[in-house]
């Protein structure tokens, strides 16, 4: 061990430890040798100190200090990370964030909770439990693992297959940049337009600031679960019943798979019963009502067989179920009893690319002859192939990490991505060349030295060198392409939306942002272009959606104000290679780029959609009436679609108050919701209902029962409530008179002027019929930054700079 | 006569060191044994973890070996921290076993004492806890802290333990001492009315509802199983009544029970102060004393987890014929348990938890008396912090989890806490003190004799 005390700068040395205290501080060599590793196995050296800060004062202290002493930092949550976010290089500080664990109080009806980082991940479920909700993205390791290396991740785990990765599940940060300053990501409300920092943020790996306390989505805990085990003699057979099951449009919250390799060693550790002479297992998971996920189980097992699954059975009750996702959670640390070292990879591809890649890989054992086990996200078309070895000979340790670079090749040249959970780190430093092309990459180095311009955060992670040799820009799209195994579609930015959701319905599928058919206003059904979905993040009031256009949106081709066409993302499900600009980008208006054309997950359409027109209640009972109605309302957001409601109470509104759900045509479900909105508005009955298949969505447009102003008007705002401090009963802004209220993402829409009301965030979207840019960001968002990425990505000003970026450094 | 395994040198050139080294590769380095590790969640510091003091220990075992010259202070005191709850090798998905591992730690440091730098003195004197095991002493000891508690009581108030925990440093260890004597009330009576009154509280009903008839025992037509009776040192001196009240339900679920006469201490604590000889010396006085039962078919039955879990680690005989009073109780045929309303928590001693997998019996138990609700703390296997002469080493460390511990309990709403281990009884009843003294806490075996008498209340005339 040397000993490097001498090398450290005493002055610093001594102002940290009175600052933390002796609980704080930590430069013996025990602590600078376990703090040298992580999860990965990798090593750069040992750090020369511990920092524990117990606030968020404390670590602004320590970053501030280090960075005048040009000392590096290293954040760490609890080195869970498998690429090495977290291992420190010689000479840098490690900053713990495992004495900030508190948690803020759980908004129920707001479903979000804030909390700091090292609050470890299955602890926010456990903290939520009591209102209902849960934190729903679940890494393998989320018993460990905490929310500030989540982010810094942008972790996944099995349930994300529903509800998307860690990124989806965050409503706001305060961070801490490289000088220590206390910064946000904005105004922490659903939605808002502008250059994204949370997406930024999310996935850099502590190369880009601090986080210090995250506002968190929470997710309501489903009414029932049913969960089927699949075995099957043949693993590319139990890859293609994934895409099978998928293409056909049921929408499973997860789909677990793991190889003959893993089940062996799942069975050796924790004896479960498992037959190990097959060549995969597969667990999938319905959640719902019970008759809903009765009939979707029955069609998924009747799929799985058809597929050449041997047997596939339902777990028999919650003791079953949970053991089942124990054993799935556990299979990584099976592995340790397998061989001393392994190399674990998170390649993803296209989910049609599923099997062919489980071929090849089959191939690449062979051929390095090394052992191999996987574990499957699979609808994800995210897998974990483990390459096993003794790492204490050379050669098995050189065919393993062969063996590793060639399925990240071959998932690469099914155009995948090398990670889509672990990060880059320092492990994949050498292939992210291999993904990323060079003007992407200058503009992610541009990045760092805006935020970081001393490269004091986690220096040396992340970023390959600039000399590395990128490859070519992939070639633009010149006109739509729909992939169905994939479930994707990639269309150029002029494409009409409306073109593309009448032919993925037709097949069962869209982008579940709310938008169908041409129609002559703005408004409820109408559509724009997908270059104005990416610019703006929504096309307006939405039928049904279920969310924003980041939240579907995989690949973007964009040009930079001087005319540089760069390529961001890749056509598959979850991807953490590098920073996210596609996420950062969306929504921006065409401020710092312009989008060239898009890539968007299809999601299966819900099988029908309900409209309901109700007279008007008591008027004095009204307003608690509608209030209980959108609380019930959103509770029927399953993810897939989201109901919509709207209100006229502008001449006294009598027959205006007109529900949209979507859901199935049975009496168990659409059947009951008319009901139960019948019970709570207390009325005797709907003064008019209309049904249809959700694809013929049309019908229900020119029924009649939506009003016209709600279908075309030329103006358009919509209002976003924000946390906290205002927090009320209210769940519109009581201000305006028309309004539409949406689920998912929780909207207000209004085609009245508006002024800006108190606890709403109000931001207007359609002027006379013409999209209005993103307006100016919250206090605490960092102008200077924005103004140097406007520089960075828009040299010469060519695009539109709003008056609010006129700066001196723009 | 000194324990063999204390004196091996570990390097990684003997054949012990390489097998060390295989059983530390066997840990991938996930982390997700970290939440589990109360040292860890008390300092957060990482050196305190479990993957952490594997890493230290191969660090040693792969550079300098333990030759006592070489280990630096620091790992030695990452080692000497580590409470040995085995928590840590519950939760692991790799199954590195880490009570084998431990034992290289420990060996490591032992070597801390003979540094001054980095021992941390003790806040009793060695003295008194190299008696500890001593039933006299324990006596003793507990009488006086008895009476200083019924001084505090009534000079300080009843809040006693909360208004001295401000104190001056010194004086405040021994107030958490005179706060964490394991203690349940004597008298069958004083439990009853304890109990009575709780329910009362819950049901808003006079809990003294009237009959008393004999208990039902069971009619056993076969001979009842032969039991011979490990009657620990702390439940003998600080908690007769509990143990006399375990040899009723024995006796009324038609065990036959034998109390071998010269017994001793299971060598738990002497193990812990590192002084293996008198361990050595325990085990061979307890081994002859249950010989004689042992030969007739008898099972042993420990009353606290600890014993049981030392007692069964003598090996042989011993690890399948000792048994743990709650899993005896849980697989006897007891007589029929009445009503008690009350919501209550169990708290897992780790030496039944980690050390003997005993997890589904005490909750069972509990399960089956009436109108009982069992509630599950957070973090139920996480160490309370007591460790035996641990926490008095770390009476830091000790105290916050002790606290940790009780909040975890607090907040379940429970009426009554039970446990099945004095040494987590006496940490948690102190901490209850400080923040949740309307909380009490019991033996579990004292519930389920307290249960069975209320069958006896609420049988008809
Ligand atoms: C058994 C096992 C299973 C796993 N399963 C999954 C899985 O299913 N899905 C998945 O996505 N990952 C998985 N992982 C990987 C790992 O758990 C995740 O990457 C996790 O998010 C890391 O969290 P952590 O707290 O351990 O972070 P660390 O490893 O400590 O740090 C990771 C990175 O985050 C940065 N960081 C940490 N805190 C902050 C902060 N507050 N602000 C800024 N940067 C910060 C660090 O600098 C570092 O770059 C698994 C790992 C293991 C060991
Ligand atoms: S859980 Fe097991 S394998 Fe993982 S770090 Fe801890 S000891 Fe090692
Ligand atoms: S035995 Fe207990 S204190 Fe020691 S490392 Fe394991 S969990 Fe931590």
């Amino acid at each position: 061990m040397p000993d490097q005390e001498r090398d450290f700068p005493a002055a610093l040395f001594s102002i940290l430890k009175e600052i933390l205290g002796a609980d704080g501080f930590h430069a013996d060599e025990a602590a600078r040798l376990v703090y040298s590793r992580d999860a990965s196995h990798l090593t750069l050296g040992q750090p020369l100190a511990v920092a524990l800060p117990a606030d968020d004062s404390q670590l602004r202290r320590v970053v501030e200090l280090c960075r005048a002493a040009g000392v590096p930092l290293v954040c760490r949550g609890t080195g869970t990370g498998l690429s090495g976010g977290a291992v420190p290089g010689p000479g840098a500080v490690v900053l713990g964030t495992s004495r900030l664990m508190e948690f803020g109080p759980v908004d129920q009806s707001g479903r979000r909770v804030r909390v700091q980082p090292g609050v470890l991940n299955d602890g926010v479920s456990r903290h939520a439990a009591g209102c209902g909700l849960h934190f729903a993205p679940d890494p393998s390791s989320q018993s460990a693992a905490t929310i500030g290396g989540n982010i810094a991740e942008n972790a996944g785990g099995p349930h994300c297959l529903r509800h998307g990765v860690t990124l989806q599940h965050l409503l706001h940060l305060e961070w801490s940049d490289a000088q220590g300053r206390l910064l946000r990501t904005g105004r922490g409300v659903e939605v808002e337009r502008g250059l994204d920092l949370v997406s930024l943020l999310c996935g850099s790996e502590g190369t880009l600031g601090l986080v210090t306390s995250a506002d968190l989505r929470l997710v309501p805990n489903p009414p029932d679960i049913a969960t089927i085990l699949a075995f099957f003699p043949d693993l590319e057979d139990a890859a293609r019943a994934v895409v099978g099951l998928m293409s056909d449009g049921l929408a499973p919250v997860a789909v677990e798979m793991v190889d003959q390799a893993m089940l062996v060693a799942v069975e050796a550790a924790f004896s479960f019963g498992f037959p190990t002479d097959v060549e995969a297992a597969m667990i999938v998971e319905f959640v719902g009502c019970p008759e809903e996920i009765f009939e979707d189980c029955d069609r998924a097992s009747a799929l799985l067989a058809d597929h050449g699954a041997r047997e596939v059975r339902a777990a028999a009750d919650d003791a079953e179920r949970i053991e089942l996702w124990k054993c799935r959670k556990k299979a990584f640390g099976a592995v340790g009893r397998l061989a001393p070292g392994y190399v674990t990879m998170d390649v993803v591809v296209p989910l049609g690319e599923l099997p062919g890649l489980v071929r090849e890989i089959q191939v690449i054992k062979d051929d390095h002859g090394v052992k191999i086990a996987t574990a499957f996200h699979a609808a994800d078309g995210n897998l974990h192939p483990g390459v096993h070895y003794d790492d204490r000979d050379p050669d098995q340790t050189r065919r393993a990490h062969a063996a590793a670079d060639s399925i990240i090749r071959a998932a690469l040249d099914r155009d995948g991505s090398i990670t889509g959970e672990h990060g880059v780190g320092i492990e994949k430093l050498h292939v992210v060349p291999w993904q990323i092309d060079g003007e992407a990459a200058r503009l992610q180095r541009g990045i760092k030295e805006i935020f970081d311009p001393g490269d004091i955060l986690n220096p040396g992670k992340l970023h390959p060198p600039a000399d590395a040799s990128f490859r070519q820009v992939k070639t633009l799209p010149s006109g739509i392409d729909f992939r169905w195994a994939n479930l994707t579609v990639t269309a150029p930015a002029d494409a009409s939306l409306a073109e593309i959701q009448q032919v993925a319905m037709e097949r069962g599928f869209w982008i579940p942002v709310g938008v169908f058919s041409e129609n002559q206003g703005i408004g409820l059904g109408s559509g724009g272009t997908v270059g104005d979905l990416v610019a703006n993040l929504v096309a307006g009031p939405a039928f049904c959606a279920a969310g924003t256009a980041r939240q579907y949106l995989l690949e973007l081709w964009a040009e930079t104000g001087d005319g540089r066409l760069f390529h961001a993302g890749a056509p598959v499900f979850k991807n953490v290679a590098g920073y996210d600009l596609v996420h950062m980008l969306c929504g921006s208006g065409q401020v710092y780029a312009r989008p060239l054309a898009a890539t968007f997950q299809l999601r299966p359409i819900p099988e029908s959609v309900g409209c309901w027109r109700f007279p008007m209640a008591d008027p004095l009972r009204r307003e608690a009436d509608l209030v209980r109605l959108t609380s019930y309302l959103a509770n029927r957001d399953d993810g897939l679609g989201g109901p919509v409601l709207m209100v006229d109470s502008s001449r006294g509104g009598s027959e205006s108050t007109v529900v949209l759900v979507p859901g199935r045509s049975r009496p168990w479900d659409l059947g009951r919701a008319g009901q139960d909105m019948v019970d709570i508005l207390g009325v005797s009955g709907s003064s008019g209902h209309l049904e249809s298949k959700f694809g013929q969505v049309s019908e229900i447009l020119d029924g009649g029962l939506i009003p016209d102003w709600a279908l075309s008007s030329p103006d358009w705002t919509f209002f976003a409530r924000v946390p906290g401090k205002n927090a009320g009963p209210k769940t519109w802004p009581t201000e305006v008179d028309r309004w539409i209220w949406q689920a998912a993402p929780r909207l207000v829409w209004s085609p009245d002027p508006a002024p800006q009301l108190p606890g709403w965030y109000a931001d207007r979207l359609f002027t006379a019929g013409r999209l209005v840019s993103p307006g100016a960001p919250a206090t605490g968002v960092p102008l200077d930054f924005l103004r140097e990425m406007k520089v960075l990505f828009d040299p010469s000003g060519a695009l539109e700079t709003p008056p609010w970026l006129e700066g001196e450094n723009a | 006569m000194p324990d063999p395994r204390a004196t091996a040198t570990v390097t990684a050139a003997s054949a012990e060191g390489r097998q060390l080294d295989d059983l530390l590769r066997q840990c991938v380095q996930c982390g997700l044994c970290l939440p589990h590790c109360a040292t860890w969640l008390a300092t957060g510091n990482e050196v305190q973890s479990p993957r952490g003091r594997l890493l230290l220990l191969g660090e040693l075992l792969r550079s300098t070996g333990m030759e006592s010259g070489s280990v630096p202070v620091p790992f030695l005191q990452a080692f000497d921290q580590c409470i040995g709850c085995r928590a840590c090798e519950a939760a692991c998905p790799s199954g590195v076993p880490f009570s084998l591992l431990e034992h290289g730690q420990r060996q490591a440091a032992a070597r801390l004492s003979d540094r001054a730098a980095g021992a941390p003195k003790p806040a009793v004197p060695g003295a008194v806890l190299r008696r500890m095991d001593r039933p006299g002493w324990l006596r003793f000891l507990s009488l006086t802290a008895g009476l200083a508690r019924g001084l505090l009581e009534v000079v300080v108030g009843k809040a006693w333990r909360r208004r001295l925990d401000a104190g001056p440093a010194g004086a405040g260890q021994l107030v958490r001492l005179l706060g964490s004597m394991p203690a349940s009330p004597r008298a069958d009576e004083d439990l009853s009315h304890m109990l009575d009154k709780l329910c009362g509280r819950r049901t808003g009903m006079d809990g003294r509802l009237a009959q008393d008839v004999p208990v039902q025992t069971r009619d056993h037509s076969e001979p009842g199983l032969r039991v011979a009776f490990f009657n620990g040192c702390a439940n003998a001196a600080l908690m007769p009544g509990t143990s006399r009240r375990f040899r009723d339900l024995l006796g009324w679920a038609g065990c036959r029970v034998e109390e071998p006469f010269f017994q001793d201490c299971c060598g738990a604590l002497a193990s812990h102060t590192g002084r293996p000889g008198r361990a050595a010396e325990l085990e061979a006085r307890n081994r002859k004393a249950f010989s004689g039962a042992l030969e007739t078919g008898a099972v042993i039955v420990a009353e606290a987890a600890g014993c049981g879990h030392e007692l069964r680690n003598y090996g042989g005989d011993f690890d399948e014929n000792v048994i743990d009073a709650v899993v005896l109780l849980a697989g006897l045929d007891l007589p029929p348990l009445g009503r008690v309303p009350l919501r209550v928590v169990y708290h897992d001693p780790c030496h039944a938890r980690h050390g003997q997998g005993i997890i589904t019996e005490p909750r069972r138990l509990l399960a089956a008396i009436p109108g009982l609700e069992l509630v599950e703390p957070e973090e139920p296997e996480v160490c309370c912090g007591s460790g035996g002469a641990w926490g008095l080493r770390y009476p830091e460390i000790s105290g916050g989890l002790g606290r940790r511990k009780a909040a975890n309990l607090a907040a379940t709403g429970a009426d009554l806490v039970v446990t099945s281990n004095p040494g987590c009884l006496g940490q948690i009843a102190d901490a209850l003190l400080l923040d949740a003294p309307d909380l009490p806490i019991l033996p579990l075996t004292d519930l389920i004799w307290y249960a069975v008498q209320q069958a006896r209340k609420s049988l008809p005339d």
